[in-house]
Formats: structure tokens, sequence, C-alpha cells
């Protein structure tokens, strides 16, 4: 038989004190979240182009079956997969790195962890353009192709090649982004007590099993956060292939959000990019929960 | 003890809802408080009478920006009953500024004025987003415009649009490079419009300047808007446009066997090394190559950078058809639905495109004007001869507006998609692959047709 907890005045004022403070938060989630993802949904039935807002017809779920029999779709979605596969563990090992190094008390340690979080403070479209310059495919502008051609190689059309435009902004994006995951690294490294170090090495461990059997252990929780925020980050690629490449050459950087932005706003399917939007949710929410299970399970 | 507690939990209350209304004040007030303002706030009149309109532009350089805040301040001392108030709106090489304007639609929050790009024209008439003009700009008046300017202004029989500069396209080249490399030069200064160079001899020229340094030409303006625009005369002169003259099919047009063979052309120069397909900025100011299809925008900046000795020839034309044809198109004003005071706006139109008015902003903004009559003006006087005049010349004589329908924002992001895929293929496999091209320009079809039987066939 439950038995229901009566709780104390104090506690009842501090729960309904509690309740208040969340008003504001709740608010804006409602105002900025819930009630968006609701107009979407909602707008993903209808036919709906956006300069027409007073011409909507509904439709029921033809953009959605429109949108499975849609190749661009099915090309932007493994896009976005594949980017984000391999900027997770590039990024995160890129950071970890960083974070070793610039953990280790040196000389000029600050300077090199101003250096590296730099990027982090530089605006993704400005990161952009200027990686588009050093990938230039004329060794006389683009300072990689000049390096390569000095050193004999042939210049290396990074941004205008298919098979190389995509490994290109994932390199360029993990540059980008490791300098914010190096700092909650670094953050972690520091939450290591340094007695587990020295037990290690009293017991003869090497630098590599203090790295495998003492660092990652202690960086576990930073390591489950690191790559939930980088993995969702990355789904949501967009800015690089719109400044650098525009979805091209040949679709190869075509992402899942960029494809939502030219159906709604270039080509004015309103209706249609809120289908892609919406399944673009769903996706984002089933990749976030399985990685969630997957790190819990290894708990 | 309660009364305390109280007072406490209320005051928290209050602080709460404070910040959250005025986060939300801060989020979305963007509107209102903005200084852009447009829609209900230039609707309404000010407390002295006046009618208050706000225009809105894509920023442009010192000189263009000047000419406003010195033109307006005219309009605006001498029409105290009609104040015109401008925003600047930052392009950004891209579709920042249309995306501005289409998301003031979707918010009923348009400035009663603002300047279009010409092909969109038709876009924005058949959707109602802009209003017809016709009546403020009489028969006698239009015809001293350029034929080019009315026709990609019009929608419907109806005038949509008025602009007061025009754009071309045409064959820039490097004097002293092409010497060096044993072109005849004399024999391109001495091309006329009934003699343009041809594309052979085009491919000719750029095969004889590709070195390890150089390039022979330059066909890539961006991968966007500037695709269709530069390289539309192109298609034209083998024998097809992009689409219909009505503006509804596709389909035996881009893709046509004419088309493809202009896509084989323009990827053989990819293909070949003679182009790049991923040309650097200013690639012929900074004597990187050796020709350019540049803008008539480019003259006032090479003579103003330029160290070596350059020209402009005509547009190349086909070899089969040898017909000449040039691109052409400008920004143009057009007033918007939300207008209240359509009246007052087309008066200031008026105003706005007075052939003097045209020419000091055409010298201004160092483009062309649409008005002949602005030709006789003192600014104007540089277009008399030189680069300049050659221009004017191919706009009264070869110029074709592009495409004039409602589809053109999908057809043009989809056809410069295409263009780019044609041409990293042949840059990548240097080859030219015909069965790619088709596919390609089959896909600009369906995106065309898809989006224009949906919302304007009936």
């Amino acid at each position: 038989m439950s038995k229901q907890v009566k709780l104390s005045g104090r506690k009842k004022n501090e729960r309904t004190a509690a309740y208040i403070f969340t008003i504001p938060a709740m608010f804006l989630l409602v105002a900025f979240l819930v009630v968006p993802i609701l107009y979407t949904i909602r707008y993903s039935l209808f036919q709906y182009q956006i300069v027409r807002p007073d011409n909507i017809s509904f439709i029921g779920l033809q953009n959605y079956t429109k949108l499975f029999q849609d190749e661009n779709f099915w090309i932007a979605l493994k896009n976005t997969v594949y980017f984000t596969v391999l900027v997770v563990p590039f990024q995160c090992v890129l950071a970890l790195a960083l974070a070793m190094l610039v953990s280790s008390k040196f000389r000029g340690v600050a300077i090199f962890r101003t250096m590296y979080f730099s990027p982090q403070l530089t605006s993704m479209v400005v990161v952009s353009i200027l990686w588009t310059v050093l990938y230039n495919s004329n060794p006389s502008t683009g300072l990689i192709n000049s390096m390569l051609t000095s050193l004999g190689m042939e210049p290396v059309n990074f941004l205008s090649n298919a098979k190389t435009a995509m490994n290109s902004i994932i390199f360029m994006s993990g540059w980008q982004g490791a300098g914010y995951q190096m700092m909650i690294f670094l953050a972690g490294l520091q939450g290591i007590p340094r007695d587990q170090y020295e037990a290690a090495s009293v017991d003869g461990a090497t630098k590599v099993q203090q790295f495998l059997y003492v660092t990652l252990p202690g960086l576990k929780g930073t390591i489950k956060y690191v790559v939930m925020i980088t993995m969702i980050q990355a789904m949501k690629l967009f800015t690089q292939p719109y400044v650098m490449t525009q979805g091209g050459p040949k679709n190869s950087t075509k992402t899942l959000v960029y494809y939502i932005y030219t159906q709604g706003f270039q080509q004015g399917n309103f209706g249609y990019a809120c289908a892609v939007a919406a399944v673009f949710f769903v996706i984002v929410v089933i990749m976030s929960l399985s990685m969630k299970k997957l790190i819990a399970a290894t708990d | 003890m309660k009364l305390k507690k109280a007072a406490k939990m209320l005051l928290a209350s209050a602080l709460s809802l404070t910040l959250a209304l005025s986060l939300t004040a801060c989020g979305g007030g963007g509107g209102s408080s903005d200084s852009t303002g447009g829609g209900s706030d230039s609707q309404e009149a000010s407390s002295d009478g006046a009618v208050n309109l706000t225009l809105w532009q894509p920023t442009d350089k010192e000189a263009v920006e000047n000419w406003w805040v010195e033109k307006l301040d005219e309009w605006n001392a001498e029409h105290p009953e009609i104040q015109v108030k401008r925003e600047a709106i930052d392009r950004s090489d891209s579709y920042a500024y249309e995306n501005k304007i289409t998301t003031a639609v979707t918010s009923n929050d348009l400035p009663d004025i603002f300047f279009v790009d010409g092909p969109a024209v038709s876009y924005y008439a058949a959707n109602g987003i802009i209003v017809p003009i016709s009546e403020y700009f009489g028969e006698d008046e239009l015809s001293d415009f350029a034929d080019s300017t009315v026709a990609q202004c019009t929608y419907d029989d109806e005038l949509y649009a008025i602009s007061a500069t025009e754009s071309s396209v045409a064959l820039y080249y490097n004097k002293d490079y092409l010497k060096d490399c044993d072109v005849d030069v004399k024999d391109i200064e001495s091309r006329t419009l009934d003699n343009p160079l041809t594309w052979s001899e085009l491919a000719e020229i750029a095969e004889k300047c590709t070195t390890d340094n150089y390039v022979g030409t330059h066909v890539i303006m961006d991968h966007g808007e500037g695709l269709p625009y530069a390289l539309e005369p192109m298609f034209i002169s083998n024998g097809k446009d992009f689409i219909s003259e009505d503006g509804s099919e596709a389909e035996g047009y881009v893709n046509s066997k004419e088309s493809v063979e202009t896509a084989e052309y323009l990827a053989k120069l990819i293909a070949d090394g003679y182009a790049n397909i991923d040309p650097i900025q200013d690639e012929f100011l900074n004597g990187a190559c050796a020709t350019m299809l540049g803008g008539s925008w480019d003259v006032a900046i090479l003579e103003g950078s330029a160290d070596f000795d350059w020209g402009v020839t005509y547009y190349p034309v086909s070899d089969s058809t040898k017909k000449a044809v040039s691109p052409c198109g400008d920004w143009s004003a057009a007033v918007s639905k939300n207008c209240e005071h359509v009246a007052e706006a087309g008066e200031f139109l008026q105003w706005l495109m007075s052939k003097e008015n045209v020419a000091s902003y055409a010298a201004a903004i160092a483009k062309p004007a649409t008005r002949a009559s602005s030709y006789e003006e003192e600014s104007m006087a540089e277009y008399k001869d030189g680069p300049r005049a050659m221009f004017v010349e191919q706009l009264q004589n070869t110029a074709v507006p592009r495409p004039r329908t409602p589809s053109y924002s999908v057809f043009s992001s989809k056809y410069a998609e295409a263009m780019t895929n044609i041409f990293s293929d042949a840059a990548s496999a240097h080859e030219v692959k015909t069965d790619y091209i088709q596919e390609q320009l089959d896909s600009v079809v369906s995106a065309f047709q898809e989006d224009y039987d949906m919302y304007y066939a009936n």
C-alpha cells in the first residue's frame, strides 16, 4: 500500500519556488523550441511555397512520400553521416592530444593553449573563407598547394574534386572545433588525482600504460560528454558547405541542413523543407538516444 | 515570518517573469526596434503628416553609398510630404539579401520599395510580392530605357520594376601577355560586333597562353547566379536558350543537343587546363589568366589597379551560328505589396529614374545607364568611347535578358549546381563526358519543371 509522503511546509515552499524559477526557462524552451518543432511538423503536411503563406494547401503525407524517393535527400543523409562518423573521432582525438600537450607544465604553455583555442573564437564563416583560400588549387594562391608543389607534388583540387571536398571540410572542421573540446578535456585532466599517476609510476607503469589505465578511465565522463556534443554539432553541418562548396561538387558536400536551407529558401519549397527538417529531427533524436544507451552500457 | 516568505516568493516570481518577458522582447522585438524598420513601421505617416517610405537595397561601394546619402537628402528636403529612408542590406556575394526579402514576405514586413535582381522580377511579380508600376512610366518615357531592361522588368505585360543601370559581359584580354604568347592582338582589337571572336578562336588563344603560371581564360564568374548570367549567351548563340520564351518549358532547351554542345565546349576549356575550375579572386587583375569573361563593372577596377596593358572585345560567338548575344540585367527598384502609399512610391521612382539621376547613379556605380538620354549628361562622358562604349554598343544591339519565368530561382540554383558538377567532373577526369553533361542538364529540366508545374502551371 503506497503511503503518500507529506512534505513539510518549508519543503513545499522550496518546491514551489523551484517551479517558479523554471518559468523563464520553460517559457523560452516552449516559445523557441517546442512551438517551432510543432509548426515544422504541421507545415510538413502542406504544399507551401515560402513566398505564398496565403496560399497553402493540405497534402497529407505527400512530402514524406516524395522525400523517401528523393535521391538528393539520401545523398545529403549519407554525407551527413559520413561527416559525423569521421569528424567526431578525428576532432575528439585531436582535442585530447592537444589537451595532454598543454596540460604539461612548461614555459609558454599558456600561449599554446590560447593558440589552440583561438580558431574556436573565430567565426566559422571567416574560418571557411580563409580555408577556401588555403585550399585553392592554384599554387600561387593556395598555401597548401604551394607547399605540395614545392615538394615536387601535383596540386590537388581540394574543394572542386568530389573525392576530396568532404574530407577537406572534415579536416578544417576538426581543426576549428578541437580547441573547444581541448578545454573540456583539460578540465577533465586536471580532475584526475596526481597520486594515481604517482602510484602507477611506482608500480612501473610506462607513459602509455598510464594513459590507458589512468587517464582514459579518469576521463570517461568527459569523453562521453565531448563525443555527444561533437556528434550533435557535426550532424548540423551547414556553414562550411554553404561558404566553401555550395554543396558540391557533384553533391559531395550536400548535408541535410544545407539541403533543408536550399529547399526552403533558394527553391521556396517550405513545406517540403519542413518535412526534411522533421525527419532530420527524428534522426538526431534517435542517434542521440542510441549514443546515450551505448555509453550507459559501457558503465 | 510567513509574510516575509510570501513577499520573497512574490519578488522571485516577479523577477522571473520580468526576465522572461525582457528576454522575449530581446529575441522577438528585432523587427520593430531594428533600424531596418520596413512594413508597418514605414506605413505610418509621421506626426507632421508626411508619408514615410522605406527602401531596401544591397550594400554597395562607398561611391554608391555616398550617392544615396546625397540624393535622399535632396529628395527629402524638396519633398517634406514624402520622406524616404534607405536601408543598405549586406548581400555577402550570396543569397543573404534575397533571404531577407523572403523572410520579410513571410512576416509581412516588406519595405515599401526594394531592389530585386533582374531575373527575379518575374518570380516576385507572379507571387504578388511586388505591384505593377506601369502607370508611373508611360510608353514615351520607357522608350528611352534599353529594351532589355524593359523586357526584364515586365511580367504579364505589366511593368513591375525599373532599373537605372545595366550590366554586360565581354572578353577582357591582357595585351602584354598575349603579345608574349604570339597572339595577334591587333586582330582582336579590330573585331567589331559583326565579327566577334568565335569559340574556336578563343580556345586557340587560351591554348597558346596556358602555362604553369597562367591559364588561358576565365569563364567562371562565381558558383551561383554568375554562371547563368555570364554563360547564357553562349547557349543562345549556339541555337538554344535555357527556357522557352513563355517561361514554361525547359525540356528541349537547356538539355537540347545544342546546349549539351555548349556545355561540352566550356567543360573542355576546364578539362584541358585552359581555365580554372576554382579561379582565384580577381584572377585576371592578378595576372593569372590571359583572357576573362568579365563584367562591365571590371572596367573601372582594371583602370584603377591593373599594372599591365589590357583590352576588351565583344562576347565570343558560336562557330556554327556566329550569332552575337550578350548578357544584361541589373538590380531594379520595385514597389512591394505591403506598401500602402503606392502613388508616393511611384512618384519617388519617377524622380529616381530621371535621366540626370540615372546618369549620376550609373557614373557612381560604374555601370552603363539604362536611359539613352542619360548618355548626354556630363557624368557619362566616359561612355562615349573606349571599353565602356563597347559595352553600351553590345547592350543596345545584342543584349538578351535572362529567362522571364517565375521559376527562375529554382532554375538558376539548379543550373549553377549542374554546371559546377560538369566543370568539376571535367577537371578531375581531364576529359569531357557527354553522357554526364546530358544527365546534369536533364536534372535542371526536372527541377525546373517540377517547380513550374507545381506552383505556376494552370
